[in-house]
């Protein structure tokens, strides 16, 4: 079927020439392929476009090493902070750390578990100086059903909270919201 | 089953995403470095311009990271950019001056790694390509760059410029005949 108006003299079109390409270069020419002098033109026009393609495709032209940093400093100027949770403090006055900062420790300590990779992680305070997380987990084929593994995050993340940020977790809810990696 | 230590292993899309969702820079840093290469090289043949399209890849991330919320599924983050790259560079285009057509300075230099005789000839077939590829409307030449250079589907194509798969098709088919004819020279 021609896709194009581009009809040759022998009133093929270049699209069919295109869609033939591999079958006359494999020796599957047909009667009129095998003599038609625009066929073969075009097929050598074709082929030119197809190499030159292919090395287009294969540049590996960089942008300026300092596009890298002008991208991130812009995105930096716009971090979203999130809200804050208390920590617990003798002193007076208060300290407060931002949410996304425990959250990337209970993520750091879900990732070291093999096969689990943290995703989402929700933080927030109960209001009685403990904390309530949601942490979504992507988990390797194969222990799809947790296996050994959630356990484990559950231990690394509550001994994360406690050690490294100084709250205790009161409810951790985990999501195996997909499975990475092909089936064995 | 693999042992692998698991931060060996660069980390899925879907993984990044969701991470830079919840404010993390570093996850959104490695996507960036993921994908401003290919991002770039799509700007650069759309716009025939490094400067221009350097602009255009710092916009479409920066706009990326305030939209995470509003992508509906994290492991669709790179049909998002070819989408946002694509539509940023046909508004540069619309945007420029008429006579202010692409300018081709961006003829290849012959490249070092190939024997001279064969780096002539692949140098000269690149040229005759980005000239040609000057020659199409912006919105061939963006379905054909989609397509044959970045491998994308004719259904996500469709969805970038806005016409059904099968239209698509015919686009590229056409751009396709358009560039043969240009290429025949250099045979």
């Amino acid at each position: 079927m021609a896709m194009t108006d581009y009809e040759l003299p022998c009133e093929r079109d270049v699209d069919q020439v295109w869609q033939r390409l591999d079958a006359v270069g494999a020796g599957l020419a047909d009667e009129h392929e095998l003599t038609c002098p625009h066929c073969r033109a075009a097929r050598e026009s074709l082929l030119a476009l197809r190499e030159a393609t292919s090395v287009l495709a294969a540049e590996e032209d960089v942008p300026s090493p300092d596009l890298f940093g002008r991208i991130m400093s812009a995105v930096r100027a716009e971090v979203r902070r999130g809200s804050m949770v208390p920590l617990p403090t003798p002193e007076p006055g208060f300290v407060e750390v931002s949410e996304q900062a425990v959250a990337a420790v209970l993520r750091y300590a879900a990732d070291t578990v093999d096969g689990v990779r943290a995703r989402r992680c929700r933080v927030r305070a109960d209001g009685e100086g403990a904390i309530d997380v949601e942490l979504t987990l992507a988990v390797r084929w194969g222990i799809a059903t947790g296996g050994a593994a959630l356990p484990m995050v559950r231990e690394r993340v509550t001994a994360a909270a406690a050690a490294r940020v100084g709250l205790p977790l009161g409810r951790l809810d985990l999501v195996v919201a997909d499975v990475y990696g092909e089936p064995e | 089953m693999t042992t692998s230590a698991e931060p060996a292993t660069p980390l899925d899309d879907a993984t990044l995403v969701s991470r830079a969702r919840d404010g993390d820079v570093r996850a959104y840093e490695q996507l960036v470095l993921r994908y401003q290469g290919p991002m770039f090289r799509l700007a650069v043949r759309m716009l025939a311009d490094r400067g221009d399209a350097e602009d255009v890849v710092q916009e479409v991330f920066l706009n990326a990271w305030r939209k995470l919320g509003q992508l509906g599924d994290d492991a669709a983050f790179a049909g998002w950019l070819y989408r946002a790259t694509t539509n940023r560079c046909l508004n540069a285009i619309r945007a420029r001056k008429p006579q202010a057509d692409v300018d081709l300075d961006t003829a290849e230099s012959p490249r070092a790694d190939l024997q001279p005789e064969r780096a002539a000839q692949v140098s000269g077939q690149l040229a005759a390509l980005t000239a040609a590829l000057a020659q199409l409307t912006p919105e061939q030449r963006a379905c054909w760059l989609l397509r044959e250079v970045h491998g994308r589907s004719y259904e996500e194509i469709g969805e970038v410029v806005g016409v059904t798969a099968t239209a698509v098709r015919g686009r590229i088919a056409r751009a396709r005949a358009q560039l043969a004819e240009v290429m025949k020279p250099w045979r």
